[in-house]
C-alpha cells in the first residue's frame, strides 16, 4: 500500500474526469508569486495553503491556512517552507482555490477480497465519521464495472434525491474508473461539495492509496510514495529502502523512537511474532526490521548497521524461524560484519545480543555467531530446539 | 492421505532459475521418500527446446523446457499441477494460461509483489473453473511422505528432522513461509508430524483462504487437527473462526495470530506482509481475530511460544481417545549423496588431482605468483619483468636483472611489417580475422627461421661454456653434429654494418660489470665466424640468448622472451590495420612465378 500526497492524488483524479479545485504545488514563495501573475484563479478566488508533506494534524500545527488572497498565500508559503516539524523539513506547499459551497458529501472506493466497494454518503466532513451508518455501499466483483442504474440506486439509498442523485452517481462512476485504472487500493473524497457557481460536484480533499506492486505498469506515476504514519522516513529508513529496491529478497527497517529493544529478525511472519513477544513482555520496541527471501549478505550488513545505530538500545533480537531457503550462514555473515563495524565505531556498548535461528547451513551460521563471544560481544545463541520467541523472554526477564 | 498434493501430483514449473532451484529441492524430497521425481516439465520461453538437469540422488534427470503450458501438457498429459515462479509483471498472464489448461487442477504461485487486482482476477477465475489457485507469495505446499511443491520444508536435513518422510496427523496453514517450516518442526517435535502444510502467502488477498483448505482437511480422514498461523489484517482468520464455529467439526483447530504489538505502536505503522494491515475501524486486528477464534471453540495459545505445548496437548488427547497411534519410524532413511566438495570438506574422500601447478594460485581474493600476492608486488614497486621471473623461473629477480629483461623486450617488441610474424598478422587482420586469431597467426611464424632461434642459441652456447669448450672446438662440434650455429648470422647486417640492437644490449650488459660467461663466449665465436664471412655476426637472438642464460633463465623459456615481446608488436599491427579498415590482401599475379604445367586436357576417368 502506497500513500500519495494530495498534489499527485488530485492529479490522478483530474485525469479521470473528476473535478478538483485549481491547485498548484510550489517549493518557494517566489515561485508562487510568479505563478500568481499568470494564473487568473489565484487572483480571483480565496486560497488555501497547506504544507505538502506526509504530516498528520496539519491544522493543529498551523500548517493549513484558509481564506487567503494571493499575498496572504505567498506570506503563508514563506512561513511554512523550511519549517522543521519533527524529522520533516517542509519543502512543498500546495495552494488551492477555496470552493464556496453549502452541502458536503462523501464518496470512497475501497479494495475488498471480492473486488471493490463504492461508498457514498449524503453527509461529509467530520459529520460522516460520527454518522457511519449513513454510508451506503455497492459491492463489486473484480473485473465488474458498476452500471449507471446500480450507481443511481446507491445514491438514492444514501438519501440523494432529484438531479443531485444522478450527479453523485456520475461522480462515483468516475471515482471507480480512476480506482480501477490506477491500481488504487483506497480512494476517498471527503468532502465532495457542490460548487455554488455551476452546481458541479468537486473533490475538495482526497486520500489516495495506490498498489505499489503495480508500479511496473504505470510509468506515468512520476511521484514518490509518502510514509503512511504521519511522519517522513528517516535517513536510515530511506537508506534501507534504497537497498531493498536493488536486491533479490528484501530488507525492511522502521524506527520507533524511545524504545530500548532492537529487532533484527528474519521473515515477514516471524518478525511480527517477535515484536508481539517484546510487547507482551513489557518491552519497548526500538524499531521494526526484517530480512527475508535470502537477501545478499551486504544488504543484511547495511540493515544490521542501522539497527546497531539505534539510540539507547539494551538488547538486539536476532530471531528467526527455520528458513526454507534463506542461507543462514551467509545472512549471518552479513549480520556479523555489521556487528563488527558497529563495535569498531564504538557502538553496542553494554548491548546484549540474542540469536535464535534454523534453516539451510544453520549449524555453520550459529557457530559463527557463537564465535563472536571471543571478540568480546555479549551474545547468546540458541538453535531450533529453543522455541521461536523464548529469546525475547530471556532478554527481557528482570 | 493428504490434501492438494499427493502421490499422483505431476508438476510443471513455470519460470527460470528460481524454478530450477525449486525442482532441485523437490527432487531431494522425492529421493528421501523413494519416489520418482514429480517434476515433468518446465515452461520458460527463453530456454524452450532445452532441458534443465535436476540432481536426483547421485544422478541427473533431464527435464524438458517448453514454450507454453499447452505444449508441456500435450507431451506430459499426466501433469495436473503448476508452480508459478515468473516475475510479478508477467505472473498474471502465466497464471491465467495455466488455469485455462484443462489438465491443470492446482496453480500455486510463488511470485511476490503481484498487484492485488491481478491476484483477485486469478482467484476469481480459478473459482469459476472449480480449480485451486494458491498464493501469490506462497512458499509452497508439502504433504508428508507424498509430495513437495516448492521449497517449503527447507534443506534436506530439515526434511529429516521434521519427519516429513512419513505422514502425521496435523494439517498446517500459514501465510508466512518461514513460519510454515517452524510449525512443521513443532508438529514433529510435540506431536506425530503433519499431513499437509500449505503456505497461502502473506498478501492481502490470497487466491485461496483458510476456509477452503479447512474444508479439505475436514474431509481428509488422516488429518485430525489443523494449525493455522494468522496475521492481523483482512478477515481470513475471522472467516476461519466462523467456519469452525458454524457446526461440529471433526478436526481440532489450533490457531495463533500475530500483530498484538500493533496496539502499542504509533498509528498507521505497518509491519510484515503486505496483507498485514489493520482496517480503519479496528477490524482485522490481532485481538479481534484471536477473540473470534477463541469464541469458535478453537484452541488459541496466548503466545507463539505456547503453541508447542498446545499441539502436544491436542496430540496426547488424540492418542488417548485412540484416534491416532504412535507412528512407526522407518528403520533407515536414504542419505542425500554429498557433492565432491562437501565430501572432501568432511574428509570422506580423496581425489587424485588432474593437474599439478607450482607457479601460481588464485583461489584467494587475488592471484599469487610463486606465493607473492599481485597487489603486494605492485605496491612494493615490482614490475612486469619480476612477474616474468616469478612465473618463468620461480624466483624474485633483482632490479638489475629486471632492467636487462625490460631492455630485451623493448628491443624485440617489433621489427616492422615485412617480417613473417607481422606480415601474417596483417594478412589475417585484412581478412577480417579477430585479434587473438590474427596474433596467433603471427606467433605461428616464430620458428627455426624467424625469431625462434633464441632457445637453440642459448642451448648451444651454454653447452659450450658448461663443457669448457674453446671456440674452435665448439665450431667443429657444431659443424659435425648440429649445423649452422643458432644465433650467428644475419640476412643484411655485417661487421661493418652492425646491428644497433645488439650493440646496445651488449654495451649495457657489459657496463654492469657482472659475470657473463655465455655472452663472452658468443662474442668470441663471432670474432671467428665474422672473419670467415662478413655477415656471420652475433645476431639479436643469439645476444638475447647468451644474456638470458647468464641471468640464469632456463633454456626452455628463452623463446618465450621473443614471443612475449613480439606479441606487443603483433597486437599493434592488428589494431593498426583494424583502425584503417584495411581491405583484403590478394597477391598480384606479377608477384608469383607460375611454374606449374601449362593448361592441358583432362584425360577420361579410368
Amino acid at each position: 500500500m502506497a500513500k500519495v500526497l494530495e498534489g499527485p492524488g488530485m492529479g490522478l483524479m483530474k485525469k479521470w474526469g473528476i473535478h478538483v479545485p485549481h491547485y498548484s504545488v510550489v517549493t518557494s514563495a517566489d515561485e508562487l508569486s510568479k505563478l500568481g501573475h499568470v494564473n487568473e484563479w489565484m487572483k480571483q478566488t480565496k486560497l488555501v495553503a497547506k504544507a505538502h508533506e506526509a504530516l498528520g494534524s496539519r491544522f493543529k500545527l498551523g500548517l493549513v491556512k484558509v481564506g487567503l488572497d494571493l499575498n496572504g498565500a505567498v506570506a503563508a508559503t514563506k512561513e511554512m517552507i523550511g519549517r522543521q516539524v519533527g524529522s520533516i523539513t517542509i519543502s512543498q506547499v500546495i495552494v488551492s482555490e477555496m470552493v464556496p459551497h453549502k452541502d458536503e458529501y462523501y464518496c470512497a472506493v475501497k479494495s475488498t477480497r471480492e473486488g471493490a466497494e463504492i461508498l457514498v454518503a449524503n453527509c461529509g466532513g467530520i459529520e460522516v465519521e460520527s454518522n457511519w451508518e449513513r454510508v451506503k455501499r455497492l459491492c463489486l466483483d473484480v473485473g465488474q464495472t458498476p452500471s449507471s442504474d446500480q450507481l443511481e440506486k446507491l445514491a438514492k439509498d444514501a438519501g440523494f434525491t432529484g438531479p443531485i442523485a444522478k450527479k453523485m452517481a456520475g461522480f462515483a462512476e468516475k471515482m471507480f474508473t480512476c480506482f480501477d485504472n490506477e491500481d488504487a487500493q483506497y480512494l476517498e473524497v471527503n468532502p465532495v461539495v457542490t460548487r455554488e457557481s455551476d452546481g458541479e460536484l468537486i473533490a475538495l480533499d482526497a486520500v489516495t492509496l495506490l498498489d505499489g506492486d503495480a508500479k511496473f505498469r504505470h510509468p506515468e506515476w512520476n511521484f514518490q510514495f509518502a510514509a503512511e504514519f504521519g511522519r517522513a522516513y528517516s535517513k536510515d529508513e530511506v537508506a534501507v529502502m534504497a537497498v531493498d529496491s536493488k536486491i533479490k529478497g528484501s530488507v525492511k527497517f522502521i524506527e520507533i523512537p524511545g524504545g530500548d529493544t532492537a529487532m533484527l529478525p528474519a521473515g515477514g511472519g516471524a518478525s511480527v511474532y517477535y515484536s508481539d513477544a517484546v510487547v507482551a513482555r513489557g518491552g519497548k520496541l526500538a524499531n521494526y526490521a526484517e530480512y527475508s527471501g535470502d537477501p545478499p549478505d551486504w544488504a543484511v550488513e547495511v540493515l544490521t548497521e542501522k539497527v546497531c545505530s539505534l539510540p539507547g538500545i539494551k538488547n538486539i533480537i536476532v530471531g528467526g524461524a527455520i528458513a526454507n531457503f534463506t542461507d543462514v550462514k551467509k545472512t549471518f555473515g552479513g549480520i556479523i560484519n555489521g556487528f563488527r563495524k558497529a563495535k569498531g565505531d564504538g557502538k553496542l556498548k553494554g548491548v546484549k545480543i540474542w540469536v535464535r535461528r534454523g534453516g539451510p547451513r544453520e549449524k555453520e551460521g550459529l557457530d559463527a555467531m557463537r564465535a563472536l563471544k571471543d571478540e568480546g560481544f555479549d551474545i547468546h545463541v540458541f538453535d531450533r530446539n529453543t522455541p521461536l520467541t523464548d529469546i525475547v523472554d530471556k532478554a527481557l526477564q528482570k | 492421505m493428504s490434501i492438494l498434493a499427493n502421490k499422483d501430483t505431476r508438476v510443471v514449473i513455470q519460470g527460470g532459475a528460481a524454478g530450477v532451484n525449486a525442482a532441485r529441492r523437490m527432487a531431494e524430497f522425492c529421493y528421501l521418500i523413494k519416489r520418482p521425481l514429480n517434476v515433468e516439465a518446465f515452461v520458460y520461453p527463453p530456454d524452450a527446446g532445452k532441458a534443465n538437469e535436476i540432481p536426483y540422488g547421485s544422478g541427473l534427470i533431464a527435464i524438458p523446457i517448453y514454450k507454453t503450458i499447452a505444449e508441456a501438457t500435450k507431451h506430459h498429459p499426466t501433469i495436473n499441477t503448476t508452480l508459478v515462479y515468473i516475475g510479478a509483471d508477467r505472473a498474471m498472464k502465466g497464471g491465467m494460461e495455466a488455469l485455462d489448461d484443462p489438465h491443470i487442477k492446482v496453480v500455486s504461485m510463488i511470485t511476490e509483489g503481484v498487484p492485488e487486482k491481478d491476484a483477485k482476477l486469478l482467484g476469481t477465475h480459478a473459482r469459476k473453473l472449480g480449480k485451486v489457485f494458491n498464493g501469490p507469495s506462497s512458499i509452497g505446499i508439502i504433504s508428508a511422505g507424498a509430495c513437495r511443491l516448492g521449497v517449503i520444508g527447507g534443506a534436506f536435513d530439515n526434511l529429516v528432522l521434521s519427519k516429513l518422510y512419513r505422514e502425521g496427523s496435523f494439517g498446517v496453514i500459514t501465510k508466512s513461509g518461514g513460519l510454515s517450516n517452524e510449525i512443521i518442526w513443532i508438529c514433529s517435535q510435540f506431536a506425530d508430524g503433519i499431513t499437509t502444510a500449505i503456505g497461502i502467502g502473506g498478501d492481502a488477498y490470497p487466491g485461496t483462504d483458510y476456509v477452503s483448505y479447512l474444508e479439505m482437511f475436514e474431509n481428509d480422514p488422516q488429518t485430525k487437527a489443523v494449525v493455522i498461523v494468522g496475521e492481523m489484517g483482512g478477515d481470513l482468520e475471522e472467516r476461519a473462526a466462523e467456519w469452525y464455529g458454524a457446526k461440529k467439526r471433526r478436526v481440532k483447530l489450533i490457531g495463533v495470530v500475530s500483530g498484538f504489538c500493533q496496539e502499542s505502536l504509533p498509528k498507521g505503522m505497518k509491519f510484515g506482509h503486505a496483507g498485514a494491515k489493520e482496517g480503519m475501524k479496528g477490524e482485522g486486528s490481532a485481538r479481534s481475530k484471536s477473540d473470534a477464534l477463541k469464541k469458535s471453540g478453537a484452541i488459541v495459545p496466548p503466545t507463539f511460544g505456547a503453541l508447542g505445548p498446545a499441539i502436544k496437548d491436542a496430540y496426547q488427547e488424540l492418542l488417548k481417545s485412540g484416534q491416532v497411534k504412535e507412528p512407526i519410524e522407518p528403520a533407515a532413511l536414504p542419505r542425500l549423496p554429498k557433492s565432491i566438495e562437501e565430501a572432501m570438506k568432511a574428509d570422506e574422500v580423496m581425489v587424485a588431482p588432474l593437474i599439478r601447478t607450482t607457479i601460481s594460485d588464485d583461489r584467494g581474493d587475488e592471484p599469487c605468483y610463486d606465493g607473492y600476492p599481485a597487489s603486494e608486488l605492485i605496491n612494493k614497486g615490482y614490475e612486469i619483468p619480476h612477474v616474468i621471473g616469478l612465473l618463468w623461473d620461480k624466483r624474485l629477480i633483482s632490479k638489475q636483472e629486471a632492467e636487462i629483461i625490460k631492455r630485451i623486450m623493448m628491443l624485440s617488441a617489433d621489427h616492422g611489417p615485412c617480417v613473417s610474424g607481422a606480415y601474417a598478422t596483417i594478412l589475417a587482420a585484412c581478412a577480417g580475422i579477430g585479434l587473438s586469431q590474427a596474433v596467433a597467426a603471427g606467433l605461428i611464424m616464430i620458428g627455426p627461421r624467424f625469431g625462434g632461434a633464441v632457445t637453440d642459441a642459448g642451448r648451444w652456447f651454454k653447452y659450450a661454456v658448461d663443457n669448457k669448450m674453446d671456440v674452435d672446438e665448439f665450431l667443429a662440434y657444431m659443424k659435425k653434429n648440429v649445423g649452422p650455429v643458432p644465433g650467428i648470422g644475419h640476412r643484411v647486417k655485417s661487421l661493418r654494418n652492425p646491428d644497433k640492437r645488439v650493440k646496445e644490449l651488449v654495451g649495457y650488459v657489459k657496463s654492469l660489470h657482472i659475470k657473463t660467461p655465455c655472452l663472452d663466449f658468443a662474442l668470441a665465436v663471432e670474432q671467428v665466424t665474422a672473419t670467415k664471412k662478413d655477415n656471420l655476426i652475433l645476431n639479436v637472438d643469439g645476444t638475447m640468448a647468451a644474456v638470458l642464460v647468464d641471468l640464469g633463465f632456463p633454456v626452455d623459456s628463452l623463446n618465450g622472451f621473443f614471443i612475449l615481446s613480439r606479441t606487443i608488436g603483433l597486437i599493434g599491427h592488428w589494431v593498426d590495420q583494424k583502425r584503417q579498415d584495411s581491405r583484403l590482401i590478394r597477391l598480384f599475379d606479377y608477384l608469383v612465378n607460375y611454374a606449374a604445367p601449362k593448361r592441358r586436357e583432362v584425360p577420361p576417368l579410368k
